[in-house]
């Protein structure tokens, strides 16, 4: 379980990013953080990652608090989530398996069991005989479904997702958030965007944030801010 | 291993670069390491012989040499003194020239003269020593090696120091080398390590492709430099042998065990080996720590 007791994040030049934001994020919730651009999204999800470290308050991750200075097992928290971002974070200089074999290798996944886990991840992402290509030769949604598989293979229990649909056609969209639909109810999965389409078709939970706090939090909320 | 290979590919520039002043770096450090070798077993063997003869004249009697023996025993700066009758210096003759029966006819022992090879404990008191002998009646001659022990002490001293700084810069100059295409290396490959940052890769998994490629670097150079060091002392041997004739061999005292230097043997081969070895390591890894401590700070 997430959970976010009165967090707020001030930046060294006095900008707020986030005010008292408090809120529980369920095991294998499906969750979108709405907001226009500047509204505390990316700063969350930073804070989950351990980025930041908030100025006030407290963020538990699995009852393990991670807002301490004390906090030192980044890595470990950091290999329990699968991150999406909206300019993919691909290598360019290594082809699709190796991108997402190493995400496996740095769980420590013996290298017999890679292969075929990266594969079963194409499969699920509809990329299954892109293994050899190299990034340079697909397009920006084959690349979002590359940053996907990454993500979610070696059992990764949260899914982050900053605007991965932003960079995409409408089409293309719908293909991503298709691939979302398949993980539901398997992972955590934290989506932050402004995209209204995606958000009010999903019927899902939705925080909306406004200027770094949270205005509403709805069950099966629509994007309205 | 093909982490290596990949990232040598990639900048074969800045790889070269590491490896050459690395290589550059052991070679010379072998060189000197074996000149070094070469020279102080020299200088021990020097030592080793009688740094001190004196010779008498043929009527001086046996007494008087040992009465002079005690005498120079009892000033503490003898490590020992070795006597040579007529008797034993004409079997040294005979033994010297036993292919020349004209010589052998020639000399009785009557002719030779009685010696004293001596021992100091230290060379500084070889002068005082000698005049001491040149003042003494029945005294023919004195002969002794301070020249060649001076020479080489201050051959093997001027080569320390020389080598002291040359090492401290060719050092630095490594470390400078390491450092700087470590982090060339770290700018090219931000973006990746900054991806397995976030995906959870621990610092350690970070540091071992740049900790593995330095260690790639220190083996490879420090072999190549030991091939080609061998190469140089196999082609060079057959001179060594006719420059150290009459040298049965060469030693080196170290702390721990004496080394046998010349004639070449596995042991000292094998010390050639491994000093530059660990030392090329250490800088090579040395330097990279520095380069990532610095710069992969999570």
């Amino acid at each position: 379980m997430i959970i976010f007791e009165k967090v707020s994040k001030k930046f060294p030049i006095g900008t707020t990013a986030l005010e008292d934001v408090s809120f529980q994020i369920q095991p294998k919730e499906f969750v979108f953080l709405v907001g226009q651009s500047g509204a505390g999204k990316t700063t969350i999800l930073k804070l989950l990652l351990r980025e930041l470290l908030p100025t006030k308050g407290d963020i538990t991750v699995d009852e393990i608090r991670i807002s301490t200075k004390k906090f030192k097992e980044i890595s470990t928290l950091r290999r329990k989530i699968g991150i999406i971002f909206q300019d993919f974070k691909v290598l360019f200089d290594k082809n699709i398996f190796e991108n997402i074999a190493l995400s496996l290798q740095i769980l420590g996944i013996n290298q017999s069991l890679i292969s075929d886990a990266v594969k079963e991840s194409l499969h699920l992402v509809g990329l299954s005989k892109k293994e050899d290509v190299f990034p340079s030769q697909l397009s920006a949604g084959e690349l979002q479904r590359i940053a996907i598989a990454r993500a979610i293979v070696g059992d990764r229990d949260i899914i982050l997702a900053d605007e991965p649909t932003g960079n995409l056609d409408p089409q293309t969209t719908w293909d991503i958030m298709k691939i979302f639909k398949k993980l539901e109810g398997k992972k955590t999965i934290i989506i932050a965007t402004h995209n209204t389409d995606v958000v009010n078709s999903f019927q899902k939970r939705v925080i909306s944030l406004k200027n770094g706090k949270i205005i509403k939090d709805l069950e099966k909320g629509e994007y309205d801010i | 291993m093909k982490e290596i290979f990949t990232s040598i590919r990639r900048t074969p520039y800045q790889s070269l670069a590491a490896f050459m002043i690395l290589f550059f770096t052991l070679f010379m450090s072998t060189a000197i390491l074996i000149a070094l070798s070469f020279l102080y077993g020299l200088l021990h063997y020097v030592e080793t012989r009688p740094q001190v003869t004196v010779y008498f004249q043929t009527s001086v009697q046996e007494n008087e040499i040992f009465k002079l023996r005690n005498n120079l025993m009892n000033t503490n700066k003898i490590e020992s003194i070795k006597y040579v009758s007529k008797d034993d210096a004409y079997k040294i003759y005979k033994e010297l020239n036993k292919e020349n029966p004209l010589l052998l006819e020639m000399v009785s022992s009557d002719i030779l003269p009685a010696s004293l090879e001596i021992f100091a404990k230290n060379p500084t008191d070889l002068p005082e020593i000698a005049n001491y002998l040149k003042k003494q009646s029945g005294v023919d001659e004195v002969n002794f090696q301070k020249d060649i022990v001076d020479k080489l002490l201050t051959l093997t001293d001027l080569l320390r120091k020389t080598t002291i700084i040359f090492f401290i810069f060719l050092i630095f100059l490594s470390i400078l080398v390491l450092l700087t295409t470590t982090l060339f290396k770290i700018a090219l490959k931000k973006d990746e390590i900054e991806l397995m940052r976030l995906l959870g890769a621990t610092n350690f998994y970070i540091k071992k492709p740049f900790l593995l490629e330095s260690t790639f670097f220190g083996l490879t150079a420090s072999l190549g430099s030991f091939l080609i060091i061998l190469g140089l002392l196999f082609y060079l041997s057959s001179f060594l042998n006719t420059y150290l004739k009459g040298i049965p061999d060469l030693t080196l005292s170290l702390y721990v065990a004496q080394i046998t230097v010349w004639p070449l043997n596995m042991t000292f081969l094998s010390l050639i080996f491994l000093v530059p070895l660990l030392f090329g390591l250490g800088i090579a890894i040395f330097s990279t720590l520095l380069a990532i401590q610095k710069y992969l700070k999570i």
